[in-house]
């Protein structure tokens, strides 16, 4: 079972920059292109968490990091600020509860300078 | 000797004018720029999703904003735009029909990740892209120079050096080594193959040191090329349009999708005047034609049925008048003997000598002799009168006061311009039609309904008619045009207006896709006649595609 969900990883991890779509991350939320990293995009009722990871799926850790999510919510756009949570995670909440998967963009500032910003569809 | 050195020095111009491109210019032909860049000098970075297109230029340290729709290109000047940039939240504000946001971040060189947060009244759109300003960009923006004087050949022998001198001293001396070796001259032979050999050596040097250095240059040259936002051709054919450019000529585009179509036919056709509505004045006998009381009616005088428009006065030939005055004096001479013989049957029948029906039979001759002289005299004066058949205008007049119109001559014509027919020919049977239409030339065209087609040929096809069941306004009875008929058979397929399709530089027919917000690509296709306002692709085209269909003639134009 365990080599089955890896190789479904691989798999996608694979496809994600070659098709350069949406693809299902590791925890279950939308994930997209960045530049030169992975976004990763989860929501729970008023809750979005995004996680980064690198080309390779590996999690970068992002101490530090704060960013922006602008989402459609009931045809109106919806600002949602972001800060680094934990390890690879950045975490907002927002004022209304949310579709479970939002159309929008998240963009994200590294601690080194670098920014990142990855579109939902 | 004059002959060696003009011959030399043709050969040396040619070598130094063909060189730089042959050989020199070799690390250039792998350097294809990326879409949008090398073409413009400002920094401009673009954005789509399924409603809109976004381009977003940065000049002078501002940020002008190009928002249209997605499918069809048309500016959207109703949004409100929230711009995440490097500096901060900002929104935009309306100029005429571009956003500007204020953006200091663009001076300094870097990528910038930009999101554009759109909110129109039916709904909005987050769009992300990333903004790259480069020093080379910069510098370019700054320079007002063209690069494109270096393409001559004084340019190319300032950029080449004296690599290109060399070039064209070995061109020099090949001239020489030729002219000498047709002429015979073994000593000059020797002479310049020598020359020409050590030349060669030491420019073969060079060349290889020399290839190094232009990948270095390439980008700042390709940059430099052009300074302008302006629409141009690219060696890929493709043609770039700035969204200013593009708002200028209205450039409008479609999403195309395949769609059953009726099958259509062109016809060549007339217009003819609809036979129940227009009519001939003819003089049915020959004779002197006369004004009636108004004047004869000019050309396009609106006329009803039943109005006189002349009057046909028959000449009397000297036959005829001879006739005439013998039958008057014979109609006079019986008229005065009955009128004798009916005053005295009128004394003798009070006395029963003559019987009273004799007396009623004298008066009713009398009365037949009389009628028949004054229809005499009229007959010599009255003329005919030409009246309309029909009502309508009058569309063509051949009257002139005075003149003799023969049995039969055509004096006006008469066509009502609102019920017009076509005739059109087809060399087939017509069988469900379900549709007509006619384009003649102009931007209107004109429904028709079918109204029946002959059996018999006419020119080796059949006479078809159709009633213009619109407005004819704009056509002329006997004008050439083409009818459009659909057929009840159907085909499948893309369906354009006519006007985007356009003839390309070869001649093929061509459309123009909108592959990137700036970018159009020609696409060569077939197409087929489908009505008087559109064709059918029938090869060469994807469904899904953003083809354009207004302002494809100005495209075309584009050098």
């Amino acid at each position: 079972m365990k080599s089955v969900a890896l190789c479904c990883a691989l798999l996608l991890a694979f496809a994600a920059p070659v098709l350069a779509h949406e693809t299902k991350g590791p925890n279950g939320g939308a994930m997209v292109d960045a530049g030169a990293f992975h976004v990763e995009l989860t929501v729970k009722d008023q809750v979005i968490d995004v996680f980064v990871t690198d080309a390779s799926e590996k999690p970068v850790t992002i101490g530090g990091a704060k960013g922006t999510a602008i989402l459609i919510v009931g045809g109106k756009p919806m600002r949602i600020t972001l800060v680094a949570a934990s390890g690879n995670r950045l975490s907002g909440t927002a004022t209304a509860p949310l579709p479970t998967a939002p159309k929008g963009a998240v963009q994200i500032q590294l601690p080194n300078g670098t920014s990142l910003q990855g579109k939902f569809h | 000797m004059r002959l060696f050195f003009n011959a030399a020095v043709v050969t040396a111009l040619l070598y130094a004018w063909c060189a730089p491109a042959a050989w020199s210019h070799e690390g250039h032909d792998h350097e294809s720029p990326p879409p949008g860049a090398g073409v413009s000098s400002l920094p401009r970075a673009e954005a789509t999703s399924q409603d809109f297109e976004l381009v977003a230029v940065a000049r002078d340290g501002k940020l002008t904003i190009y928002l249209d729709r997605f499918g069809t290109n048309e500016p959207v000047i109703n949004a409100a735009i929230e711009v995440d940039a490097p500096d901060g939240q900002a929104t935009a504000r309306l100029v005429g029909d571009v956003y500007e946001v204020e953006a200091a971040w663009t001076v300094r060189p870097g990528n910038n990740d930009l999101l554009f947060t759109i909110t129109t009244p039916d709904g909005a759109d987050v769009l992300s892209t990333t903004l790259v300003i480069g020093a080379a960009a910069r510098s370019a923006a700054t320079e007002t120079s063209a690069g494109s004087a270096s393409t001559g050949l004084r340019g190319r022998l300032t950029s080449g050096g004296y690599g290109v001198f060399g070039i064209a001293a070995l061109g020099f001396l090949l001239g020489i080594l030729v002219m000498a070796l047709a002429t015979g001259r073994r000593r000059l032979v020797a002479v310049t193959s020598v020359a020409v050999v050590g030349l060669a050596v030491l420019y073969g040097g060079q060349a290889w040191a020399h290839e190094g250095e232009d990948h270095g240059d390439a980008p700042v040259s390709s940059q430099a090329r052009v300074t302008r936002d302006v629409a141009q051709r690219l060696p890929d054919r493709s043609i770039f349009v700035p969204k200013t450019a593009q708002r200028l000529l209205v450039i409008r585009t479609e999403i195309v999708a395949p769609t059953r179509h009726a099958r259509s036919l062109e016809l060549p056709g007339r217009i003819i005047p609809d036979p129940n509505a227009s009519g001939y004045v003819q003089a049915a006998v020959s004779g002197r034609l006369s004004q009636p009381p108004g004047g004869f009616p000019r050309l396009g005088v609106s006329v009803q049925q039943g109005d006189i428009l002349a009057y046909v006065t028959p000449p009397l030939t000297s036959a005829e008048s001879s006739d005439q005055r013998q039958r008057q004096g014979e109609l006079d001479q019986q008229i005065s003997i009955v009128e004798r013989r009916l005053a005295r049957y009128e004394k003798l029948a009070p006395s029963g000598a003559v019987a009273r029906v004799q007396v009623d039979e004298t008066r009713s001759e009398l009365e037949g002799l009389r009628d028949r002289r004054t229809a005499l005299d009229r007959s010599r004066r009255q003329p005919e009168a030409l009246v309309a058949p029909v009502s309508g205008v009058v569309a063509a007049v051949n009257a002139i006061a005075g003149q003799i119109a023969e049995t039969n001559a055509l004096v006006f014509q008469i066509i009502d311009p609102h019920r017009l027919w076509v005739e059109a020919l087809s060399f087939e049977a017509l069988n469900g039609v379900t549709d007509a239409s006619l384009k003649p030339g102009g931007a209107k065209s004109y429904e028709l309904e079918f109204k029946g087609s002959g059996l018999s040929d006419k020119m080796q096809s059949l006479p078809v008619h159709f009633a213009v069941s619109n407005d004819a306004t704009g056509l002329r009875v006997g004008q050439l045009v083409t009818v459009f008929v659909q057929t009840s058979e159907t085909t499948t397929g893309i369906a354009l207006p006519r006007s985007s399709v356009v003839t390309g530089a070869n001649g093929q027919s061509t459309v123009y896709e909108h592959t990137q917000a700036e970018r159009f690509e020609p696409r060569e296709v077939r197409v087929m006649p489908l009505d008087a306002e559109r064709v059918l692709i029938a090869a060469g085209l994807d469904p899904g595609r953003r083809i354009v269909t207004q302002g494809a003639e100005l495209l075309n134009q584009v050098r």
